[in-house]
């Protein structure tokens, strides 16, 4: 295996930055994220970062097209996003499997969304694997490997104070081929990955839904509810977005952002109907989407075990709890 | 705090089993040693899910607003922020106190779940920032209190220390602190959620079609949120510190809460939020004597 020292890793991202833009996870204002690497950032390579990459490919506020009123007629415009490839070096499996559920919702089923096609065909992914899970980690349980990703065009390897790297994709090989002088071939092995804190059996969990939705359990589940949107805008798999637009003038541009189904008004229909008018009806369809009818549609869980909404919750609402409660329901 | 857990533990099933309270409002422990989650009781057989020990954080007040139309009383176990929380929603007409039955737990100080996660299992957790705050670690107004009360010494007045530290900063520095600050806000709304001062039956926030607040994320829309909240529990802030806890980039909200504490003290006299319900509001009324430089 190709591996290079931890301390010297800086020196492969300024030759990698020299072909693409990359973005590294970093700590930044008392939280962390992927941000555009630069010599003077924290890197964080120790845990996963807090907010995950899904804002790269969709992002919370984008802007979609512009329109200008003249005289009688109206004028549109694109908006194109900046030119160049992007290199998203040090992402874990959960949010490369996050990466998979996107694709199947903007990709598939004969409908293809531009904005998120562009952005995901211009960024080339290094994936990390993870030596040992933080305590609020599950993914293993949601079927990912955290030592590899799915997807991803490289493949990094924690070895403690060196990191393997591993082509996968043609794209993936230009990349080492980039950074081949700086590596040096030993024999490394895939590092086993550490004991998980979070124990969860998911099996089944998807079939056992099919006749819940009038459970009790969802009484049960949601009292302690807020109905903020912590858990969704933090999980790198919810996908939901909102189209509006902001008007000045003659101008408009129109724009998407992230929506939460924890919100009242994210079913509020214009004649004042709210289908999911309580905190019951929002908490089970946020578990009903992840855990049954997304594997209904596309046959994999929108559940990747990265535990930030149990990072978050202001609450305590487990996931892994709730899992386990449908799990034991009658 | 065992011995405390069991008592909370009978007090609930016998207000439960007499028929006194329909449902019982408390902690239970969540998934890791760090953590609890708030537990709603209704069977005097699930009373040995309460717990009480240096995790239960949540202020279970903001909950009573669920509550409102039972047919029957709610038992709720109350530290001094949840107390104050009461307080703060009868004072604000959503709460008939009749209908709340307040159990009085001292408060020793809470320890920070997010250092406790950080940190691992066996470090030395500190204390929670919104407790080190605390002035009223023992309830304010209850109707039962179990163990005993620490009379502990607290400071006199808030400790505005951070906010006269900001007010040095130059015009300039001050803009940077708060733009990056709610540069990074997901508007995610926690904060506005976990409060009992923001009681308000439809929030500004959420009415999307009259265009108050765009939901386009940015620093200009998320300081709009931020800065109209901060004023609108003006006066009426319990200092629970919630907001500041449960953000999920750890903005420090709380700074905002406590100039505007700091300036209605100097403006109106001293007020501490929460503590009874009668006297009026220092920004809920007009007296010939309020300051009116501005007219």
């Amino acid at each position: 295996m190709l591996v290079v020292l931890k301390a010297k890793l800086k020196d492969i991202l300024n030759t990698l930055a020299e072909e693409y833009k990359v973005l590294v996870p970093a700590k930044i204002e008392d939280t962390s994220k992927f941000i555009s690497y630069k010599d003077n950032v924290d890197i964080i390579l120790d845990e996963n970062v807090k907010l995950s990459p899904k804002d790269v490919f969709f992002p919370q506020t984008e802007k979609m097209y512009k329109m200008k009123t003249v005289k009688t007629s109206m004028e549109l415009e694109n908006i194109t996003d900046e030119a160049g490839k992007k290199l998203l070096f040090g992402v874990r499996s959960c949010d490369m499997k996050s990466l998979d559920c996107f694709d199947q919702v903007f990709l598939t089923k004969g409908y293809i969304d531009e904005f998120y096609k562009n952005k995901r065909d211009s960024v080339v992914t290094i994936a990390l694997s993870c030596s040992q899970p933080m305590q609020t980690c599950f993914c293993s349980a949601m079927g990912v490997d955290s030592q590899k990703a799915v997807g991803a065009d490289v493949q990094a390897y924690d070895l403690g104070d060196k990191i393997g790297l591993e082509a996968i994709s043609d794209e993936g090989s230009k990349v080492i081929e980039l950074i081949k002088g700086q590596l040096t071939e030993e024999g490394a092995e895939v590092p086993q990955p550490g004991e998980f804190y979070l124990k969860v059996d998911a099996d089944g969990v998807s079939e056992k839904l099919n006749g819940m939705f009038e459970s009790p359990i969802w009484d049960d589940v949601s009292k302690k509810c807020l109905n903020c949107g912590a858990c969704t805008y933090v999980c790198p798999t919810c996908h939901c977005f909102d189209i509006s637009q902001e008007v000045r003038g003659e101008n408009v541009t129109k724009y998407r952002c992230w929506d939460s189904c924890m919100f009242g008004e994210y079913t509020q229909m214009a004649g004042g109907h709210n289908p999911r008018p309580t905190k019951k009806e929002r908490v089970r369809n946020r578990f009903m989407h992840k855990l049954n009818y997304f594997p209904d549609r596309y046959n994999m869980l929108l559940c990747t075990g990265c535990g930030r909404c149990i990072n978050v919750c202001p609450v305590n609402l487990d996931i892994t709890s709730v899992i386990k409660q449908i799990k034991e329901a009658e | 705090m065992v011995d405390l857990t069991l008592e909370i533990r009978k007090t609930a099933k016998e207000l439960l089993e007499k028929g006194e309270a329909k449902v019982v409002l408390g902690w239970e422990k969540g998934n890791f040693p760090y953590s609890t989650t708030p537990v709603f009781i209704d069977k005097p057989e699930d009373t040995e899910r309460l717990i009480w020990d240096e995790y239960c954080i949540n202020n279970l007040a903001l909950y009573m607003l669920d509550y409102k139309h039972l047919d029957g009383k709610v038992g709720i176990f109350v530290k001094g922020c949840d107390s104050r929380g009461i307080n703060r929603l009868v004072q604000d007409k959503q709460l008939d106190r009749e209908k709340v039955i307040l159990i009085g737990l001292s408060c020793p100080g809470m320890k920070d779940e997010k250092k406790a996660k950080e940190l691992g299992p066996n470090a030395d957790i500190p204390m929670a920032q919104k407790c080190q705050d605390c002035r009223y670690p023992d309830p304010v107004v209850y109707d039962v209190f179990l163990g005993e009360k620490q009379n502990k010494k607290v400071p006199e007045k808030i400790d505005t220390s951070d906010v006269e530290e900001m007010e040095t900063k130059s015009p300039d520095e001050k803009y940077r602190f708060f733009t990056t600050n709610y540069e990074k806000c997901l508007r995610c709304y926690a904060c506005r959620n976990v409060c009992p001062a923001c009681n308000c039956k439809e929030c500004i926030f959420d009415q999307t079609a009259t265009g108050w607040l765009a939901k386009a994320n940015n620093v200009s829309n998320n300081m709009f949120f931020a800065l109209t909240r901060a004023m609108h529990v003006g006066g009426r802030c319990i200092e629970c510190g919630e907001c500041e806890r449960v953000c999920s980039v750890n903005i420090p909200i709380m700074l905002l809460n406590k100039k505007i504490i700091k300036d209605i003290n100097f403006l109106f006299g001293d007020y501490d939020a929460g503590l009874e319900t009668e006297e009026r509001l220092p920004l809920g009324g007009y007296d010939y004597t309020d300051p009116e430089e501005f007219m």
